[in-house]
C-alpha cells in the first residue's frame, strides 16, 4: 500500500474544495476533543513517532490558546500513545466552534483509531468525504505500526509544509517549538535506526549460535570434545577432557586398524602376517586401558557414568565400560565354525567372566552400602569426620573401575589365545563394527526429529522401550 | 570360609623383626588350601571373597584389622607385593597368587581352576 505522506495525499483527497483551509489537518490533533475523527484515517497510512509527539505538543499549545476547547481535553491521552489495535472509538460531543485555522474536527490522534459506526462527522469534516472504509484505514494504520522505520522520511519532508500551514494559521507556533519538534523527530529517527541495527545483530548472533550448537552436537555424538580446559565445555574436569580427547584419537586409530584387519583378511595374508596385524590391534586395545587407568585416577565418575561414551553405549555400561560376558555372547553366534575345544574354551571364558563380573558387582554394592551407612541419617557426631571417611570410601571406586578394565583386557587377550589368527582377526573386526554401529545409533538418536516424538504418547512409549531393550534381544546379525 | 581369630596370636613371640612377621604370613598361608588376607572394611576384599565362594571354594580368611599383629603383617604383605595395597592377598596351596588383578587374570586365562583343584579346594 502506498506510503502516504502525512497530511498530504489523504488530505487532498478528502478535502472538499471549499475547505481548503483544512489543510492544517496535522494540527487537527490539537483539538482532541471535538468530533472524533481519525487523524490516521485522513492522513492515510503513515504514522510515526514524530507525528504523535508533534501532535501532543501542538495539542498542548492549542490548549494554551484556546480555552474553549479545554474542558474536553483529556490529559490521559498521552498514556494512550501506543494503543493496542484497535481502540474502541470514543465519541465526544462536538461542542465548540472551530477557531480560525483550526477548523478540523479531528479528535486527538490516539482516540481516533476508530470504528466506523460511531463516527459522527460533520459534513465539512475531511473524513466524511473519504471513500475508503474506516476498516481499511485501521488496517493501514496497523501495518504502519509495524513499519515505523519507513515513516522516518516523512517528518523531514513535512516540515516545510507545516511551516507553510503554520504561517496561515498557527502564528503562535514559534521557531523554538518547531526546532524542538525537529529535534524530537531526529532523536526518534536515530533511536529507530539503533533499534534496527541491534535487532540485526541479534539475528546474526542467533544464527551463529544455532550453528555452533549443531557442530557441538555432531562432535559430541562422535565422542570428540572441543576444548580441554576445565569449564570449557559445561563442567567437565580437565582429567575428563583430556581423556575424551585421547579417546577420540583412539577411535580414529581404531578405524585405521579395522580397515587394516579388513584388507588383511580379504588379501588372504599368511598367518604370520595376519598375526602381526591382530597383535597390533590387541596393543591398540591395551593402550585405551592404560589411558583409562590414568583417567580413573583423575576423574573416576567420568568413566563410571559413561560420559565419555555415546548414549547407546552408555545404555549397556557396566562399571565404566563394556560387560565382557555380553560381548562374548554377541560374538559366539558369529564366530562359527569353531572346534569343540574352541567352543569349550569360549564358554569357559564366558563363565569365568560372569563370575568375575558378579564378584566385582558385589564388591561395589558393599562399597555403596558402606558409603550410605556413612553419610545417611542417624546422629551426626562429627560431620567432618564422617565426610572424611566417606571420601576415603569413595576413593575405592577407582579400584573397581580399574579391576573392571583389567577384566575386559584379560578377556580380549584370552579370546585371541583361543581363536586362530584368522578367527581372531574376524572377531576383533566384529567387535569394532559392533561398537561403530552403537555409536552410529547414538548419532541417529541424537538427531532424530523431535516433533514426531511429541505427537502422541504411544510414540514416546516406543522409544522408552527401545532404551530398555536387553542386550540379548538385539540380533547383531541384522546389521 | 572360616575366619582365624586372635587365638593363634598367643603362641607367637611378640617380636618386631620383620622376618618373623613374614615367616608368620608364609606359615599361615600354607596351612590352608586357599588363604585370603583381608580387612573387614575393604570392599575389594569382599569382592575376592565373593569370587571364591561363587566358585564353590571355602577360603580361610584372616582379617588383619582384627589381628593383634595385623599392622605388621600388612606392612610385610606390602613389601611382598611391592605396592601400597596390602589386601586382598590370595595364597593357593601355599603359593602366592597375588592381589585381585592377578586373581582375576588367572581366572580368565583358565589357570585358577586347575590351581584350586591341585590344592584340593575344588572337586569337580
Amino acid at each position: 500500500m502506498a506510503n502516504h505522506r502525512v497530511g498530504e495525499t489523504g488530505l487532498t483527497e478528502s478535502r472538499p474544495p471549499n475547505h481548503h483551509h483544512h489543510h492544517n489537518i496535522p494540527y487537527a490533533v490539537l483539538h482532541g476533543m471535538n468530533v472524533p475523527t481519525s487523524f490516521i484515517h485522513q492522513e492515510g497510512s503513515a504514522f510515526g513517532f514524530g507525528e504523535l509527539e508533534e501532535a501532543i505538543v501542538l495539542q498542548g499549545v492549542n490548549i494554551r490558546n484556546d480555552e474553549a476547547k479545554a474542558p474536553l481535553f483529556r490529559p490521559a491521552a498521552t498514556l494512550e500513545m501506543f494503543p493496542s489495535w484497535p481502540i474502541r472509538f470514543q465519541q465526544t460531543p462536538r461542542g465548540s466552534s472551530k477557531s480560525g485555522g483550526e477548523s478540523t474536527d479531528s479528535g486527538s490522534a490516539v482516540n481516533t483509531i476508530c470504528s466506523k459506526t460511531e463516527n459522527q462527522l460533520e459534513p465539512e469534516s475531511p473524513i466524511s468525504t473519504k471513500n475508503t472504509t474506516p476498516l481499511d484505514h485501521q488496517q493501514e494504520m496497523a501495518s504502519d505500526f509495524s513499519r515505523t522505520g519507513t515513516s522516518q522520511n516523512q517528518p523531514v519532508a513535512k516540515l516545510p509544509q507545516e511551516k507553510r500551514r503554520g504561517s496561515t494559521s498557527e502564528k503562535q507556533l514559534d521557531a523554538k517549538t518547531l526546532r524542538r519538534l525537529a529535534q524530537n523527530r531526529e532523536a526518534a529517527r536515530k533511536s529507530r535506526l539503533r533499534k534496527k541495527a541491534y535487532v540485526q545483530q541479534l539475528e546474526s548472533s542467533r544464527i551463529k549460535l544455532t550453528q555452533l550448537e549443531q557442530d557441538l552436537q555432531r562432535s559430541r555424538s562422535q565422542g570428540f570434545f572441543l576444548g580441554g580446559s576445565a569449564g570449557a565445555v559445561g563442567n567437565i574436569s580437565s582429567g575428563a577432557a583430556i581423556f575424551d580427547m585421547e579417546y577420540s584419537r583412539w577411535l580414529e586409530d581404531d578405524q585405521r586398524h579395522m580397515s587394516e584387519l579388513r584388507t588383511g583378511l580379504n588379501a588372504h595374508l599368511s598367518d604370520s602376517d595376519l598375526r602381526i596385524i591382530v597383535d597390533t590391534y590387541i596393543s591398540h586395545y591395551d593402550e585405551i586401558f592404560r589411558l583409562k587407568v590414568v583417567a580413573a585416577k583423575a576423574d573416576v565418575f567420568h568413566l563410571i557414568t559413561g560420559m565419555w561414551t555415546t548414549p547407546a553405549e552408555r545404555c549397556f555400561l557396566w562399571m565404566g565400560g563394556f560387560r565382557p560376558s555380553e560381548l562374548i555372547k554377541m560374538l559366539i553366534s558369529q564366530l562359527d565354525p569353531l572346534t569343540e575345544q574352541q567352543v569349550m574354551g569360549i564358554y569357559s571364558l564366558q563363565h569365568s567372566s560372569q563370575q568375575a563380573e558378579e564378584a566385582l558387582t558385589q564388591g561395589l554394592e558393599q562399597l555403596q552400602q558402606s558409603l550410605t551407612d556413612t553419610i545417611a541419617g542417624g546422629p551426626v557426631i562429627d560431620g567432618m569426620q564422617q565426610m572424611a571417611v566417606a571420601l576415603g570410601k569413595l576413593a575405592n571406586l577407582e579400584g573397581f573401575v580399574r579391576q573392571a578394565d583389567n577384566l575386559r583386557q584379560q578377556t580380549l587377550h584370552q579370546l585371541s589365545r583361543i581363536l586362530t589368527v584368522r578367527q581372531a582377526a574376524r572377531c576383533f573386526l566384529m567387535i569394532g563394527e559392533y561398537y561403530g554401529h552403537l555409536r552410529a545409533l547414538s548419532s541417529l538418536w541424537v538427531s532424530r526429529p523431535r516433533e514426531s516424538m511429541m505427537s502422541d504418547d504411544h510414540s514416546c512409549q516406543t522409544t522408552t522401550d527401545l532404551q530398555m531393550v536387553q542386550p540379548s534381544q538385539i540380533h547383531f546379525s541384522d546389521f | 570360609m572360616h575366619y582365624q581369630g586372635e587365638s593363634w596370636g598367643y603362641y607367637m613371640p611378640t617380636s618386631s623383626m620383620p622376618s618373623d612377621t613374614m615367616e608368620r604370613v608364609v606359615k599361615l598361608a600354607s596351612e590352608s588350601a586357599v588363604v585370603i588376607f583381608s580387612l573387614s572394611s575393604c570392599c575389594m576384599c569382599h569382592a575376592v571373597k565373593r569370587l571364591f565362594c561363587g566358585m564353590g571354594v571355602n577360603p580361610t580368611v584372616y582379617e588383619l584389622d582384627q589381628d593383634l599383629r595385623g599392622k605388621e603383617m600388612e606392612r610385610a604383605l606390602m613389601r611382598l607385593l611391592g605396592n601400597s595395597q596390602a589386601v586382598p592377598v590370595v595364597f593357593i596351596g601355599g603359593k602366592l597368587i597375588g592381589s585381585m588383578d592377578r586373581v582375576m587374570a588367572s581366572h580368565i586365562n583358565g589357570t585358577l581352576v586347575p590351581l584350586l583343584k591341585e590344592a584340593g579346594a575344588l572337586w569337580l
